[in-house]
């Protein structure tokens, strides 16, 4: 244990030392959340740009349907010309123009309303808040109308006292998660791929040991080589773990993102991740036989297998054969667990998904000590 | 007492025999000359005794004790200067030697006052906290001497730990041989420069072909080819020499060439000069010299391997 922890010191202190690794390891992962936060602080609540054409000028019914629109929340609704219309859509001025045609506040008194017109190019994703609440509201009104029978005398009374009646109204606000969801997801995305590429560094340790022969003469000491490699993977995951407080702290404290997962449950998953992420590197080590081999596997296996997996843009966005061939990376079964937890599922549902990737763990770490068993290149020391 | 003892050791690549059957033992206080051309097994055999090799067939131990079965006392009795420097270039000259003394096991105030003696016995008192990525060749020579004697091996294995530096650090670097192995310590001394294996080995082994063809004092080894005389000819040219007719003359033995020098290894009892001389004046050669050379440990190796060295 005493020989453990002398290698381990001294990884540490050569890797401190250099403050272009702090930046590697620490550093990036924080560059992550800013980009991510970046990317996906512009997609939250926006306020929706509408044109109003009446053609029913003069109708109180009318009037007041406008004033409602007006006062609804994110809506930025001003009276415009007809002619107008098509050119303020078409550059972007407005997202959605709504027409009232002459006699909408009389076809309402009859029960029998005409519809309002929408213009939009943006689709029902921007047309359908406005048109459900447009449609309560007119659906209120032409009740009125149908009870009265086209009575126009009760209907302006009714319609009055509807007006002046005073509402109990019971407000519940729904948090909109999604924002802080879609940026986690994207800052552990991006977390992977520096765990990944850290790991591979550190372990690269031993192939820059051979390298500058001081791995053997550590070998001719009485220190063995399970030794050594152990020392390497204690600080590979020493370096992971901190890697990961350091970012899920800075997510959550400075950039005040709720992942919506308990800090724990996040943080003891990401740790299952680095087992992965070291078993990998080994592997990529122990199959390398210079720093320039496993800086070229390294780029080979990293980089395209994280953007399959959805490290840097959502999966959905792939088509479905390559959504089906990220169910062979390791990267996916950790984004797939966080999305289940960030809908609700329990940690009990998700421990396939965490069996998983302990057994991508335990496949790579047999892959590497065969291989690491059957390396004997130290033929050329003396 | 001997130090180290190898009892019919072997070495198998496949088909291929670095090292075969090799045996032969180093006593207390000597300074051993491991001589052999590159690819003759010295390094298979050195890796072997350092445990960097699992070994085919044959033992060796280290004060009386198996490598195999002992080994983390076999190596924590070995100190090993390897030929290619194996420092830290982005540690300190101290946090070098600390380290590597650190892995024998020494810890606090003996390592940190071990560490600070390998230094100072090397020359880099001064150097402490200077990093190694910044000293000439001969300092990083001498560190890497440093790194292997901190925690006071037994034996000390040092592989050309004078080649490619300045005259005056490799004086150093043989005076510091001398000093360790007159503090206690048995060393195995590799060069490719003989009078420097001529002048502090006090005995030498010649190995080729993974076998050790000789062994013993300098002394000794020249007695085993004082039936040889060599003679050399310096002609105007070589180009024109059959070297299989004078190898083809009786009592010759070997036959060189190094530039327009021809260097000839015959039975000293006959008398064939008058044969060579006429050989080569009938080849159309332009004799300028000739001399005959006393032997050397360069003699021995040439004769007895029939190739130089540095082959």
């Amino acid at each position: 244990m005493s020989d453990t922890l002398w290698l381990i010191r001294k990884t540490l202190i050569t890797t401190f030392k250099n403050y272009k690794n702090l930046l590697l390891y620490i550093g990036m992962p924080i560059v992550g959340i800013l980009l991510a936060s970046l990317i996906h602080g512009g997609s939250g609540e926006t306020t929706l740009r509408l044109g109003i054409v009446n053609h029913d000028e003069g109708q109180t019914v009318t009037e007041d349907t406008v004033q409602f629109i007006k006062q609804l929340d994110h809506v930025e609704a001003s009276g415009i010309k007809e002619s107008e219309a098509n050119d303020l859509i078409v550059s972007g001025e407005l997202d959605a123009v709504l027409i009232f045609q002459g006699g909408f506040a009389e076809s309402l008194r009859s029960g029998k309303p005409e519809s309002v017109r929408i213009v939009s190019i943006k689709g029902t994703q921007v047309t359908g808040y406005v048109s459900s609440y447009l449609n309560a509201y007119i659906d209120n009104l032409a009740t009125i109308g149908r009870t009265v029978q086209g009575d126009a005398a009760s209907f302006d009374v009714i319609y009055n006292g509807y007006r002046q009646a005073d509402f109990e109204l019971s407000k519940t606000m729904v948090e909109d998660r999604s924002v802080s969801q879609g940026m986690t997801k994207q800052t552990i995305g991006y977390l992977l791929i520096f765990m990944l590429f850290s790991a591979v560094n550190l372990s690269g340790i031993i192939i820059k040991e051979k390298e500058n022969r001081t791995y053997f003469r550590l070998l001719a000491s009485p220190i063995s080589a399970r030794t050594y490699v152990i020392s390497n993977v204690i600080v590979n995951l020493f370096m992971m773990m901190i890697q990961i407080a350091v970012t899920l702290i800075v997510m959550i404290r400075m950039f005040d993102i709720d992942p919506g997962i308990p800090f724990w449950q996040m943080f003891l998953i990401l740790l299952l991740f680095a087992l992965v992420a070291v078993a990998l590197s080994l592997v990529i080590v122990a199959f390398a036989g210079s720093s320039m081999a496993a800086s070229a596997l390294q780029n080979m296996l990293i980089m395209p297998t994280c953007l399959l997996a959805g490290c840097l843009f959502p999966i959905e966005l792939m088509p479905a054969s390559i959504q089906r061939f990220a169910e062979f990376l390791p990267q996916h079964w950790l984004l797939d667990t966080f999305s289940k937890l960030q809908l609700g599922s329990s940690l009990d549902s998700v421990l396939l998904n965490l069996g998983i990737l302990l057994a991508f763990a335990a496949a790579l770490s047999l892959i590497a000590i065969y291989k690491f068993g059957r390396n004997r290149d130290m033929r050329s020391y003396i | 007492m001997n130090v180290l003892e190898i009892n019919k050791l072997t070495k198998q690549f496949g088909d291929f025999i670095a090292v075969d059957n090799l045996s032969l033992s180093i006593q207390d206080g000597e300074i051993f000359g491991f001589l052999g051309a590159n690819g003759a097994g010295k390094s298979t055999a050195i890796n072997m005794i350092t445990s960097l090799l699992p070994i085919t067939r044959g033992q060796i131990e280290i004060l009386g004790k198996n490598i195999v079965k002992h080994s983390k006392f076999a190596k924590a009795n070995i100190g090993i200067v390897p030929q290619e420097l194996a420092i830290y270039e982005d540690m300190t000259a101290y946090e070098n030697v600390q380290f590597f003394a650190g892995l024998y096991g020494l810890r606090g105030s003996l390592l940190k006052s071990r560490a600070e003696e390998a230094l100072a016995f090397v020359g880099l008192e001064d150097k402490h906290r200077s990093y190694s990525k910044n000293f000439s060749g001969g300092m990083k020579r001498r560190l890497n001497i440093a790194c292997a004697i901190a925690h006071r091996p037994k034996l000390i294995i040092m592989d050309e730990p004078t080649v490619g530096i300045d005259p005056q650090s490799r004086s150093y670097i043989l005076n510091s041989i001398k000093k360790l192995n007159e503090m206690g310590s048995t060393i195995i001394y590799t060069s490719h420069y003989m009078e420097e294996v001529e002048e502090i080995c006090t005995r030498i082994a010649i190995i080729d072909h993974g076998k050790i063809i000789a062994q013993g004092t300098k002394q000794q080894l020249k007695a085993i080819i004082t039936n040889q005389k060599n003679i050399s000819i310096e002609v105007r040219s070589v180009e024109q020499l059959d070297v299989e007719k004078l190898r083809d003359i009786v009592g010759v033995n070997t036959v060189e060439l190094a530039d327009a020098v021809i260097r000839i290894s015959s039975d000293a009892e006959i008398n064939n000069l008058n044969k060579i001389i006429q050989q080569l004046m009938a080849s159309g050669m332009e004799i300028r010299s000739v001399e005959a050379d006393e032997p050397n440990l360069e003699t021995v190796f040439l004769t007895l391997t029939g190739r130089s060295l540095r082959d």
